[in-house]
């Protein structure tokens, strides 16, 4: 049971494919996941928007982290957060020597230690003590860089190759002398690397000519190496020779043993299992990974407005384009299943002459109460029919007018249909939102029905036009603007009408009704697809919003626009 | 949002509903009730316990558990404020819990800190001192080690609990209206 929004994803808006193309399910997200660009007039979703990391902090002691440390402190908190070795919980310093001024039953001096609130594991493990409770992460990295030659090493690998990769390029000049370890300039590379990913397919051909005439050059090496650059020698901190890592010939035997059945079971007395074991037991701490607030902007080129702003401080934000203020909310609920449902499915064969044949026979049924309620959550049955309610909730301050259709796929569907729906209101109007101080109004606003299209199938609904007063107190509700007009009528008339085209007003929320007919012998998820076109008035700048019970004059057409999305609903599994 | 939630009745015989509009049922434990403090609209369930009577160990009135407005404590849920060993003395902690916190059914929170916008999800368990900042979600059968700190707009998952996924930027929203909305169905039958 889900409703989730159509993000067409920079290209212009158009029907979705149809849900048998699993391809389609990326564009599709729940609203509140979704973003609006204004001046895009556009749903943006998390997969088009460019993200830039607004800032950095530790989810831990949440501080924040300057961007400019990030890459020294390797992404990771560089104050005293670790995570346990053994459960990833976050670990507690301990305190474990006696002060003077505390009683002899609470430690509170150094040695300090960490240990796992949950597993109990602690720093004592693997030999981990502490001078001070603070700025565990330098003390831990000294006292590591003793014990791990591998840390140290790379680090100074890195050191040594970081001036080189993060020098300008060098202007394209001969080289200057034979390095004994020519290396291209990395930025280089990968711009290389970029020209050749973005060459057209039939550009391979190109693309072996350059590696033909440019490599081989390359490699004769001489005075034709042009934008290569000086790269001292590295030496190393140690040597793992001197460590006596190196068996040769028996290593190259143990991995021989591993292979075929014997695949899992450790090569008795082999150096791979002893390396494991001792891999397994000194296991250190990890300082916690830092997490970050995220600066969202539409991704669209010419646009590239900021959808989010974070505000580094707090949990607000500066800026928040959510489509959710946009969009009216879709929600499905209200099973109800037909009792004579099934009876008719035998002679189903889903032809769309049938299906009308079955909907004009259940027409003429309803209203006779052959519909029973059922739980959202119970199983639907192939052959059955079903009506839910599709809810429509109004963020704005102004009333839309809703069009309801079954949009029409670019493409086929890969599989024959499951189900037929038939929507029997199309048309139909979504008060507005209220502010708190407007709950006065409550009884006007169940006043205004509006002119729904109840039984209008062809969808040849307009706007409809303003009939009848608004009262006295248009002025305060002129923000309604005329597409909330009451329909006039004896009550009686109203509530028949209501009925008749299942329409379910309350507050800024319309519920329309939707058949579902399962065919028979069907199987899978039933997931459809609905358009959702809605007409809302733009906000008058110039003052002359249209009063009271002034008629709509063409002058204020120009002021109402529309927005066409689409919204997948998905009912879940038939069961059998 | 929740255009199809359905009220939510209880009987009139069991729930007391205070001047601030707090819904606290008869059969919920609250001891030491003169150290909880109630922001209003708030509820609390049938079998629900609270430990106000696990009070500082010093001089003084002290609120033990604080909690704000549009909370609910769910069916045998337990609050407990955190205590440790202080100067050679145990000594209890205060709870402070803001607006829009749900603690879901059978969950038991010992934290020391619950930021406004919290879902703790049914049977999850809060460690001691944890601290929950505002906007987060602890997803239900959590257990959340002693001392943990869940950042703000953070879902965690797991025994033990971890980082899991981040909320989206509407959460603040979605939860409040939902806090609301459920306020407002828990109405009594007839
Ligand atoms: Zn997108
Ligand atoms: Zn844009
Ligand atoms: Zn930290
Ligand atoms: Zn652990």
């Amino acid at each position: 049971m889900s409703v989730r929004y159509h993000c067409s994803h920079l290209a212009d808006p158009a029907p979705p494919l149809p849900p048998s193309y699993a391809s389609s399910s990326s564009s599709f997200n729940p609203l509140g996941e979704l973003y609006f660009c204004e001046e895009c007039d556009a749903v943006r979703c998390d997969l088009c928007c460019v993200s830039e990391i607004a800032s950095y902090f530790c989810p831990n002691c949440t501080f924040d982290v300057p961007s400019a440390n990030v890459r020294g402190d390797k992404n990771r908190c560089a104050r005293s957060c670790f995570s346990c070795p053994d459960c990833t919980t976050p670990l507690q310093v301990q305190a474990t020597g006696t002060t003077e001024d505390a009683g002899p039953s609470a430690p509170s001096g150094p040695p300090f230690i960490l240990i796992c609130p949950c597993c109990r594991w602690s720093s004592r493990e693997v030999a981990l003590e502490f001078e001070k409770s603070a700025g565990l992460a330098l003390q831990l990295q000294k006292l590591l860089s003793a014990k791990d030659p591998a840390q140290p090493e790379f680090d100074a690998l890195k050191d040594h190759l970081d001036t080189y990769i993060t020098s300008p390029a060098p202007a394209p000049t001969p080289a200057r002398s034979a390095s004994k370890h020519p290396t291209r300039h990395i930025s280089h590379l990968t711009q290389m690397a970029a020209k050749a990913l973005h060459r057209d397919v039939p550009g391979m051909a190109a693309a072996g000519a350059v590696a033909k005439s440019g490599l081989r050059r390359e490699m004769k090496g001489g005075g034709e190496r042009y934008g290569w650059d000086e790269l001292g020698e590295y030496g190393t901190k140690e040597s793992w020779r001197a460590r006596g890592l190196e068996r040769g010939d028996e290593d190259v035997e143990a991995m021989r043993r591993l292979g075929g059945i014997r695949m899992g079971v450790e090569p008795e007395g082999s150096s791979w299992y002893n390396d494991g074991k001792r891999r397994l037991t000194n296991r250190y701490p990890e300082r916690i990974p830092l997490q970050t607030k995220l600066t969202k902007r539409c991704p669209h080129p010419a646009c590239r407005h900021l959808l989010i702003q974070p505000d580094t401080k707090s949990t607000r934000f500066k800026i928040k384009m959510v489509a959710a203020n946009y969009l009216p909310v879709v929600e499905i609920g209200r099973r109800r299943r037909r009792i004579d449902g099934g009876g008719h499915g035998l002679m189903s064969t889903g032809s769309m002459e049938e299906a009308e044949v079955r909907r004009k026979e259940r027409r003429r049924l309803r209203g006779r109460g052959e519909e029973v309620d059922e739980d959202m959550g119970a199983p639907i049955r192939p052959g059955e029919v079903y009506t839910f309610q599709i809810a429509f909730t109004n963020p704005l301050y102004d009333p839309i007018q809703v069009r309801l259709t079954q949009p029409t796929a670019p493409l086929p569907a890969l599989l024959p249909a499951n189900h037929l729906i038939h929507i029997p209101t199309r048309d139909f109007i979504v008060n507005p939102l209220k502010d708190a101080w407007s709950y006065d109004d409550e009884e006007e606003y169940a006043d205004m029905e509006g002119t729904e299209m109840g039984t209008s199938e062809d969808g040849s609904s307009v706007l409809p036009s303003s009939r009848g007063t608004l009262g006295p107190a248009a002025g305060k509700r002129s923000r309604l603007s005329v597409l909330a007009t009451s329909s006039g009528g004896t009550l009686r008339d109203k509530e028949r009408r209501k009925r008749e085209s299942e329409v379910d007003k309350k507050g800024n929320c319309t519920k329309v009704g939707v058949e579902v007919e399962i065919l028979p012998g069907a199987t899978g998820e039933v997931v459809f697809d609905l358009e959702v076109r809605f007409t809302y008035r733009v906000d008058d700048t110039d003052g002359s919003k249209p009063k009271g019970a002034e008629k709509e004059t063409q002058k204020g057409k120009e002021e109402y626009k529309h927005f066409t999305f689409w919204a997948r609903v998905d009912l879940g599994c038939i069961s059998p | 949002m929740g255009a199809f939630d359905a009220p939510i009745p209880y009987d009139k015989a069991v729930y007391i509903e205070t001047d601030t509009g707090n819904k606290v049922s008869r059969k919920a434990l609250i001891q030491g009730a003169s150290n909880i403090v109630l922001g209003g609209k708030s509820i609390i369930q049938t079998g629900a316990i609270l430990r106000g009577d696990l009070r500082r160990n010093a001089p003084g009135q002290h609120p033990v558990i604080t909690m704000g407005r549009y909370c609910t404590v769910g069916e045998n849920a337990v609050l407990r404020p955190p205590g440790k060993m202080y100067k050679g003395q145990f000594t209890y902690y205060p709870q402070r819990i803001a607006d829009f916190v749900t603690i879901g059914k059978d969950a038991v929170v010992e934290a020391a800190q619950i930021g406004s916008g919290v879902d703790i999800g049914e049977g999850a368990v809060i460690g001691q001192f944890v601290i929950i900042k505002d906007l987060a979600v602890i997803r239900p059968g959590t257990v959340l080690a002693d001392a943990t700190v869940v950042s703000s707009m953070s879902v965690w998952e797991g025994n033990p609990g971890r980082l899991v996924d981040t909320l989206p930027e509407t959460y603040q929203e979605t939860v409040e209206a939902s806090c609301r909305s459920l306020y407002q169905r828990f109405r009594p039958n007839a």
